[in-house]
């Protein structure tokens, strides 16, 4: 469940121009941004010229078993295309890629972060999955994604007027975090030791 | 003085690399670098090698040149984002450095401190494409540079024994594309596979100089086999270093391999980069068997 | 399936020294996410006390909690849950969990879990691939293998030297992205395409923060809007919502059912041979939840046997060929104006007309208008909330008068204070018109609901125009309101006006497959077929499938020889989608848009165990069955099937 945004014509255009396309549109998770009108459009537009195959629209593609069982009844029209254009996100692509492995196959969208982990609750909250949560020292605001800059070790000199410096509709982190242990009667913990993050990743090497 | 020059004058140019060491002391190794590597061209710097954290490639360098020596600059994507590369490339050319070999880096995993933020935000084909920009007069934000921009002779590295040789070669390919003038080789035992692998990079038109390691020990060589990427020490190779402990462990059958590996590859090539990996002082001997 | 938990316990040092000083704890613990649903229970909690108690801890209590990160459910559950003497929380959950805790619980929140730093999200469907969301997609000119993710390096312009034996340097197990990329780019012939790429350079600002942040916001804010839940179908109701009422062709023969209604079926007042009339009784409505039928056309009775019926299998039926005439039964008279009708009057006449609610449920709009308790709101419902259908939004068009008198009927057999005519933002038109042709009238308003689904259903209607909250088990009058469907209201018009009994309908017949979709007056007892047949068939290819209703709520018709009834609100063909059940991935989403604010997940799993009592005490009896959780489910769990069958044998417990 991430956002996903069509990249700009052009560049679709300079993936199908001359080639027989099938398209195959993810409504995705379903409440998830997906630029609707302008897919129509552009689907009409190659249809218009005779350029595509066919065409499904249906949700969840990066579900393997599922999108087997929905290909196979376009067999015909896939065959006869040259290549595959993908409206979804980046794991949904990458499960039609892997299933036509002799086709090309194209992803017409953009993918953006979603806050929240896929498909549960779209979150105001963010986790960024650090493995080392900090949340104890910073009154359970996390630094990681509530600081442009990630700091881990109190505000940087850049807020102005309690706005960070990056963005100046984003509250400055560490502000929010000073406020929070004042009002939990915790302001000790910014007394911690020095941190360090540590950027070894579980699933590659653990630490 | 661009080692570039020198393959376009045609001459087969040799290079040897140090590592910087642990701390800032480098009187020693420019002592032993001056001693030992007078015979050679360039001298190739390392860029905190293996993710091991050393002291910087750019002073170390500066030293070099100091010294009356041909530094070649080595950089990798690892540590910096593009715009501290940027920024040393910029800090190289006010020094007076000339040669660079633009890397990837190795990740940081692998190093003395695993738990360090890889930044790879360019790689080293965007690294040689940022250089060229560079030398256009521009920076990759496409900011004009003040003044006269740097030249610098670009180099890169390829791995021609490496299993996955195809890959390899489109690498190149795009490397060549990006802007790069010479290539340095991963160390090569496999003669025939490095003369199978020039075959094809020849098309690229670009000089190429045979990676040489000199082979220490049977136990270093197994150690490379089973740990570094694009290596192969074959059997028989492992066998003779096997044969005589005394005259392994002096040296003498590790020069004979790589003289002899060098004899092999030399009209395939445009040069010879020795990875002396602290026997620095075999390499005078090794370019005199080899007939350089 | 691959295990994405979000989180694990921090290591046990860390937890000693975070409790240092620390006492009378409280532990959260979350029940995980994105992992195979085999046990509810996760043995984290177990965990904490035992390590609270070995090192002398007070605990206060503890629980186990379900998506600990959804907000507005984790709020209800906190309620009364820390008891009194508590000081400190400790959450085992990933960042999200505890932040949501520490934000809503006033009490010092403590981490006693570390989120997995996994590369990537992974999809709905927990398969090994991931997609970092890097705003600027590279799957184009790698063969559909993601370079950022699949790459330890994340490298965009080919292989580093490090890759052996076609494995990663930094992780042996894992293959080279890069080498995967070359082989699949060289079996498509796609290399030079490759070679001619220009340098790719990363842009690290393509990720807007302010777009997502802003996006993330209006979700969260139509989840929440109105009422808790529910989710937004595509409508696709530009194919009818603006094509005029058309009357249906005369059928030459109908095939009524005695039953198009809750409860019992109605007893046949006819024989077989008898000359009918339109509007006269061929039913009597047999007990107290039943319903009175009228006969659609004049002609003669040529049956009355079982007949195929669209959500019964089959039911006894009466069958009449029409003589073509329309001749009316003598009944049908005007009843007089509303000002000299009692309650009572109104009430008799609606139970006399066999209305009943015609959204679907079928229930007697008689004992609806007899509330036990006192009401003071009738809602209008003019929602029409399920996609594709715009039989009502037409109602509210073309019988603009009749709705109003409909309401105002209802309004005084009830005795209530005022009407309230509920119509979603999708029909502008529909609004501007109730909201012109109800200027005059004090009692009654127009509310402009934001769309969701399911708005149309009693409950979340209530709550979204009243804030009242109807009780688990209760009903609308139990909160002094009564709901009405639009087609319903005008039918009781047509009764007191006209003196009509139900006998006809709108019913929109459209979808993506229909040839020439359209909105019909259509008569009771018209065959299905028919309507399909009139609106040119089915074009496209590939299977088809037929729904009366909508797509939401709709029964699948596996035999278009069925009659269209009083709840007939749609007839749709739309393509098939050839899926297969998967097992649950824990997602949490059905959760999340439950508009009733259950799990529907355990409702699958006790299914599948035959846990009715484990269904009972997850309070399946209150589910609506609006599907809102089988059409978000990513594993296509049929989960009103496996609901509907743990209310009967929950029925049969009693």
């Amino acid at each position: 469940m991430l956002i996903t945004e069509l990249k700009s014509r052009e560049t679709i255009v300079s993936l199908t121009e001359g080639k027989k396309v099938f398209i195959i549109n993810c409504r995705g998770c379903a409440e998830v941004h997906f630029p609707e009108k302008e897919a129509e459009e552009f689907e009409k537009d190659l249809a218009a010229k005779g350029m595509v195959t066919g065409s499904i629209t249906t949700d969840y593609i990066c579900n393997p078993d599922n999108m087997k069982l929905r290909l196979e009844k376009h067999k015909g029209e896939i065959e006869e295309a040259d290549a595959v254009l993908v409206l979804s996100c980046g794991v949904g692509v990458q499960t039609i890629a892997g299933y036509l492995e002799e086709k090309p196959v194209y992803a017409a969208c953009d993918t953006y972060p979603l806050p929240g982990f896929q498909g549960v609750t779209p979150l105001e909250y963010q986790c960024g999955q650090c493995g080392e949560c900090y949340l104890n020292l910073t009154g359970g605001i996390c630094p990681i994604t509530a600081c442009s800059k990630s700091l881990v070790n109190g505000q940087c000199g850049g807020a102005k007027n309690g706005k960070c410096e990056v963005d100046g509709d984003m509250e400055c982190g560490w502000e929010r975090i000073y406020r929070r242990l004042a009002q939990i009667g915790r302001l000790d913990v910014l007394k911690c030791p020095t941190q360090v993050r540590n950027f070894a990743t579980d699933d590659e090497v653990s630490k | 003085m661009k080692i570039t020059e020198l393959f376009e004058r045609g001459e087969f140019v040799v290079s040897a690399e140090v590592g910087p060491p642990k701390g800032f002391h480098v009187e020693h190794m420019l002592v032993d670098a001056k001693k030992y590597l007078s015979g050679v061209t360039a001298v190739n710097v390392t860029d905190n090698q293996s993710s091991v954290m050393r002291l910087g490639s750019l002073a170390v360098s500066k030293a070099l040149l100091d010294q009356g020596m041909t530094p070649i600059y080595q950089l990798t994507c690892r540590d910096r984002n593009r715009i501290a590369l940027q920024s040393d490339l910029l800090s190289a050319a006010m020094f007076g450095i000339e040669n660079l070999l633009l890397l990837t880096g190795d990740h940081t995993k692998l190093g003395d401190h695993p738990q360090a933020k890889p930044v790879f935000d360019l790689d080293s084909v965007s690294l040689i494409h940022a250089v060229k920009q560079l030398e256009s007069g521009r920076d990759l934000g496409g900011n004009e540079l003040v003044g006269e921009p740097p030249k610098f002779a670009k180099g890169a590295v390829v791995s021609p024994c490496s299993d996955s040789v195809d890959a390899q070669l489109a690498k190149m390919e795009r490397k060549v594309r990006a802007g790069a003038e010479y290539f340095q080789t991963q160390a090569v035992f496999e003669p025939e596979k490095f003369i199978k692998f020039m075959e094809k990079a020849k098309q690229f038109g670009k000089p190429v100089q045979v990676g040489i390691i000199i082979p220490k020990s049977a136990g270093m060589a197994k150690f490379m086999n089973n740990n570094v990427a694009g290596i192969h020490v074959p059997d028989e190779m492992i066998e003779e270093l096997k044969k005589d402990k005394e005259k392994t462990k002096a040296g003498i059958t590790g020069v004979e391999i790589a003289a002899r590996i060098i004899k092999e590859c030399r009209p395939y090539c445009q040069g010879v980069h020795i990875m002396a990996l602290g026997w620095e002082d075999k390499v005078p001997e090794l370019l005199k068997q080899a007939g350089i | 399936m691959e295990d994405y938990t979000k989180y694990r316990l921090k290591g046990k040092d860390e937890l000693v020294s975070l409790l240092e000083g620390r006492d009378h704890l409280f532990i959260i613990s979350c029940n995980k996410c994105f992992k195979e649903f085999k046990t509810a229970e996760e043995p984290e909690r177990g965990e904490l006390e035992a390590l609270a108690a070995e090192n002398g801890k007070t605990v206060t209590g503890s629980a186990g909690v379900d998506f600990l990160c959804n907000k507005t459910q984790t709020e209800k559950k906190l309620q009364d849950m820390i008891p009194e003497g508590t000081e400190n929380i400790l959450v085992a959950a990933c960042g999200l969990g505890i932040q949501t805790v520490a934000d809503l619980a006033g009490l010092p929140v403590y981490a006693a879990g570390d989120s997995l730093n996994y590369r990537g999200f992974h999809g709905m469907a927990l398969t090994e691939r991931k997609c970092d969301a890097c705003a600027q997609c590279y799957l184009n000119i790698t063969g559909g293998i993601c370079p950022i993710v699949d790459c330890s390096k994340s490298l965009v312009n080919g292989q580093c030297g490090g890759a052996r034996d076609g494995k990663c340097e930094v992780d042996s197990s894992k293959d080279c992205a890069w080498e995967k990329i070359y082989r699949r780019l060289e079996k498509q012939g796609r290399l030079e395409e490759f070679l001619s790429q220009p340098v790719q350079l990363r842009d690290y600002s393509k990720v807007n923060f302010k777009f997502v942040n802003d996006y993330v916001k209006s979700i969260r804010e139509n989840r929440l809007e109105g009422y808790y839940g529910g989710v937004h179908p595509s409508e696709r109701k530009e194919r009818t919502e603006h094509l005029a009422l058309q009357r249906f062709p005369e059928p030459a023969e109908v095939v009524i059912p005695l039953s198009m209604h809750a409860g019992a079926p109605a007893n046949p007042t006819v024989q077989v041979g008898d000359t009918v009339k339109v509007g006269q009784k061929i039913g009597e409505a047999a007990a107290f939840i039943s319903s009175n039928i009228h006969s659609s056309v004049s002609g003669t009775v040529t049956a009355i046997e079982n007949r195929k019926h669209a959500t019964r299998g089959e039911c006894l039926s009466v069958v009449i060929r029409s003589d073509g005439k329309n001749t009316l039964d003598e009944s049908v008279k005007p009843r007089g104006d509303l000002d000299s009708l009692t309650p009572e009057e109104i009430v008799e006449i609606v139970q006399e007309a066999g209305i009943v609610g015609m959204g679907g449920a079928g229930f007697p709009t008689s004992v609806k208008l007899k509330p036990a308790k006192p009401v003071d709101t009738i809602l209008l419902n003019g929602c029409e909330c399920e996609p594709l259908l715009t039989a009502d939004h037409r109602v509210l068009l073309e019988f603009a008068d009749d709705v109003i008198f409909g309401l105002q009927a209802i309004i005084k057999a009830v005795n209530a204070e005022k009407g309230v005519i509920v119509i979603e933002d999708n029909k502008p038109d529909a609004i501007a018109l109730m909201r012109e042709k109800t200027a005059g009238y004090s009692n009654m308003e127009v509310v402009e609901a934001k769309t969701k689904y399911p708005q149309g259903a009693e409950k979340m209607l209530i709550r979204r125009v009243t804030g009242r909250k109807v009780p688990s088990g209760g009903l609308p009058a139990d909160v002094g309101c009564i709901v009405s469907n639009i087609s319903t209201t005008k039918a009781i018009a047509d009764a007191i006006r006209k003196g009509m009994p139900l006998v006809e309908r709108v019913v929109t017949v459209t979808g993506e497959r229909l040839k020439h979709p359209g909105n019909f007056l259509v008569k009771i007892g018209t065959n299905t077929r028919e309507l399909i047949d009139y609106c040119g068939g089915v074009s496209g290819e590939g299977e088809v499938l037929f729904k009366a209703g909508g797509p939401m709520m709709g029964f699948d018709l596996s035999d278009l020889n069925v009659p269209i009834m009083k709840g007939s609100n749609g007839i749709i063909a739309i393509d098939t989608d050839h899926t297969a059940e998967q097992p649950c991935i824990k997602c949490g989403r059905c959760a999340d848009v439950c508009p009733m604010e259950l799990s529907p997940l355990y409702f699958a799993k006790f299914a599948d165990e035959q846990n009715w009592q484990g269904m009972k005490e997850k309070n399946v009896m209150d589910c609506i069955e609006c599907r809102c959780c089988e059409y978000i489910c990513s594993s296509k769990i049929p989960l009103v099937a496996k609901i509907k069958a743990g209310k009967t044998a929950v029925r049969g417990m009693k």
